[in-house]
């Protein structure tokens, strides 16, 4: 038999924030967690005063209203606490809504409310999930903290011993285990659970993360299979959607991408992430009029957002320029720099303004600030990211400035030596401008030179000099530091010394450097997960 | 551009406002009626107690029309998810107590302890709670909710002991899930809703639906809903 339980115990200790614009609303939450035995709570009416009040005080729960009338959403504020780390793991958010959209429930993970309570409110229902939501939080607390240090390892081994003792959060820790078997690069093995998950019951995520392994098996045909069969039980399923047009747009049919993304932006239509990535898709297909509609919809979702981005300004820009209308790409790209206040985004704002000059034909404007763009370049570190390169590189032939061209050109052919479609893209920019010849032998001989130090490196090591392969590829590394070859083999011989020698303060140093820099480059990479698993099988 | 768009409102978003400030005021209208009751004489009370279940049905139609509308349109997310029976259960209980004591209905609840069953908790909890809303209407004194396990199915049933369903209704609830297009009656909406919704639960070919009986453990009707 059911009976109803006495928690007041649960609730006294704790501290509330309850987030509502609805005076009537707020003190009706206010009584209900009085008479729960709650005394620590705070209100607030709005997004701002909320993530004040974030920033002072820490609370076990967060009461949040979606809806907020103008100004941040209740969405808005989650993403912006979780994104600056104004909440911990501990807290739990729940949201409470008039109605359930594909965006609160099938969100992205990282951003999803513990909870959402649909409207009306009653004590009998705060009360439940409430006490549902706080004992799930002391279950997974161990569990996240292990998967936010990436102790992935660790991460399943709780989940294998949660699993076995409690039987009603069976789906959450078995979502747990296999994203994290994904993120480790274990995919036969994630594979296998799924599929075991799914011999007992056809579930959404299940079905999708299924798919996931076989996209990053790089067997596109059958993923896009299965997120199809998805989204035809579950036409809302938003994950499903944002696989299938990354599943067609790495097999190269960028329409079908395109239709899946307007589907997604259809059902999520508040996704600054999503809008951005229709209006990047969009603009590569050359299909203006969908992109400039999207990048107007991401600047405009983006006003209360952390997920605001200056691409969305920049792509505007480039829309509106390719429009023939440069003054107000250029208007744009003035409100851009003052919007972000960045070194990065006013180097790629500049970087288009040279686009802007060069295709409106003001060639003196073009070459000013084709020769700025040169000497900033010149002052780099080399941490640029290679897409904003590449616009560099392209901006530098339609200004005629060879050399800068050939320069960054080949710094992005170094610093990538393997990525096929980075190198596919360069000769694309000197075919564009008339040049395949120069574009192939350019690609050519960077490649070269790299994979001779390389190999040179590998060769050392197997001759046993360990130490001078580690000094030939640092030194490498320091002229090249985004090519993740170079960095993948120095950590390797690095760990290789370690496991000769023990554990060596320089050696971890070097390692530590590269899982840093190969994590800014891909956060998904499936080497450092491996690379740390290494390193934690060193002898002491 | 979209100059034709500006001129014509967008009706959704209208719906979709007016709909978080309808729940809102019901909410805090639930909530007055329940906290508010034990404060009223007995003859006060007695008027008042139909109120909260009239509030409760305004709160239904409003959830089952957008349900039925976003299903419609296929932008409803539906959650499947694994929920205790237990937790499902204690929840739906004590949301309709208030109403519940103050009509004199004895509410017996069966079910198997530690049950879990995979459905839309919010949809799902839609539909029980429109079938005890109805029956404490229409029932004498008693009422029933059992959630068991039957041959591989999940079967909750609502039973009443109140003069039974009429053959009207009988006959409806067959054409319901029959899929036949039914002419609107009083008890329509929460049908198809009910009848819609049991649908779109499918597990290895097979699919969830409603009944509905006279007889069961108190002779009265007996609405039964099956999720595989």
């Amino acid at each position: 038999m059911y009976t109803p339980s006495d928690s007041t115990s649960l609730f006294a200790g704790k501290s509330f924030l309850i987030i509502d614009d609805f005076p009537g609303m707020r003190s009706m939450l206010r009584e209900m967690l009085r008479t729960f035995g709650t005394k620590n709570i705070d209100t607030v009416t709005n997004g701002k005063e909320a993530i004040a009040c974030l920033e002072k005080n820490k609370y076990d729960v967060v009461l949040c209203d979606y809806n907020l009338g103008s100004g941040k959403n209740g969405q808005h504020i989650l993403e912006e606490a979780k994104f600056r780390g104004l909440i911990g793991l501990a807290t739990a958010w729940i949201i409470i809504t008039a109605e359930k959209t594909a965006d609160l429930v099938f969100g992205a993970a990282e951003y999803m409310p513990d909870d959402y309570i649909i409207k009306p409110v009653n004590e009998a229902t705060m009360k439940s999930r409430l006490e549902k939501v706080l004992a799930r939080k002391e279950m997974l607390v161990d569990i996240e903290k292990a998967a936010c240090d990436r102790n992935y390892n660790h991460t399943i081994a709780l989940c294998d011993k949660a699993l076995a003792s409690s039987k009603t959060s069976a789906t959450e820790l078995q979502r747990i285990k296999t994203s994290t078997l994904l993120t480790m690069g274990r995919y036969d093995r994630a594979q296998q659970e799924f599929e075991l998950i799914l011999a007992k019951r056809d579930i959404p995520w299940a079905k999708t993360g299924l798919g996931k392994a076989a996209f990053y098996k790089g067997e596109h045909a059958r993923a896009q299979q299965l997120f199809r069969e998805v989204i035809n039980e579950n036409p809302a399923y938003l994950e499903a959607h944002d696989w299938l047009a990354k599943s067609y747009e790495a097999a190269g049919e960028l329409e079908e991408a395109q239709r899946a993304l307007v589907r997604c932006t259809e059902l999520s239509p508040n996704s600054v992430i999503r809008q951005k990535n229709l209006g990047e898709l969009a603009h590569k297909r050359g299909d203006l009029e969908i992109a400039e509609n999207a990048f107007r919809k991401t600047i405009k979702l983006g006003q209360f957002s952390i997920h605001k981005t200056p691409l969305a300004y920049l792509g505007l820009a480039k829309i509106c320029s390719e429009n023939d209308n440069p003054a107000e790409a250029l208007q744009i790209l003035k409100d851009t720099c003052k919007e972000f206040e960045s070194a990065e985004t006013s180097f790629h704002a500049k970087v288009v303004e040279g686009m802007v000059y060069s295709k409106s034909g003001d060639l003196a404007n073009a070459g000013k600030i084709s020769r700025e763009v040169a000497e900033l370049v010149k002052a780099d570190d080399g941490h640029r990211a290679s897409s904003v390169m590449l616009e560099a590189a392209q901006m530098f032939l339609a200004t005629g400035n060879k050399e800068a061209a050939e320069d960054i050109a080949r710094t992005i052919i170094k610093n990538n030596h393997e990525n096929a479609e980075l190198l596919a893209q360069v000769n694309d920019l000197y075919s564009q401008a008339g040049m395949s010849d120069q574009g192939e032998e350019l690609v050519r001989k960077s490649r070269q030179e790299v994979i001779a130090i390389n190999d040179r490196g590998v060769i050392l090591a197997k001759e046993g000099k360990l130490d001078e392969a580690i000094r030939l590829l640092s030194d490498a590394h320091t002229m090249l530091p985004n090519n993740k070859r170079i960095m993948i083999n120095l950590s390797n011989m690095a760990v290789m010394s370690m496991r000769k020698n023990g554990r060596n303060g320089d050696m971890m140093l070097i390692v530590d450097e590269c899982l840093r820099q190969v994590a800014k480059l891909d956060p998904k990479d499936k080497w450092c997960a491996q690379l740390r698993v290494a390193l934690d099988a060193l002898p002491a | 551009m979209d100059k034709n768009k500006e001129a014509t409102p967008d009706i959704s978003a209208f719906l979709a406002s007016a709909v978080h400030d309808m729940k809102n005021s019901i909410g805090i209208l639930i909530n007055f009626l329940e906290s508010n009751l034990t404060e009223l004489g007995p003859d006060a009370r007695d008027k008042a107690t139909p109120m909260l279940y009239e509030v409760k049905r305004v709160n239904d139609n409003l959830v089952q029309m957008l349900a039925i509308y976003k299903i419609g349109n296929q932008f409803y997310p539906f959650d499947l998810t694994e929920n205790s029976i237990d937790d499902f259960v204690r929840e739906i209980v004590e949301q309709n107590k208030t109403l519940l004591d103050y009509s004199g209905i004895a509410l017996d609840v069966d079910l198997d302890e530690g049950l879990t069953w995979y459905f839309d908790y919010e949809l799902i909890s839609g539909v029980i709670s429109h079938a005890l809303n109805n029956a404490t209407h229409y029932t004498k004194d008693k009422l029933m909710l059992s959630v068991r396990e039957e041959n591989g199915e999940l079967v909750m049933r609502v039973e009443d002991n109140g003069s039974g369903y009429p053959s009207n209704v009988l006959e409806t609830g067959d054409a319901v899930n029959k899929g036949v297009n039914f002419a609107s009656g009083s008890t329509g909406l929460g049908l198809y809703f009910s009848s819609m919704v049991a649908k779109l639960h499918k597990n290895c070919g097979k699919t969830g639906g409603i009944s509905l009986e006279n007889g069961g453990k108190f002779g009265g009707s007996c609405f039964i809903l099956r999720l595989p």
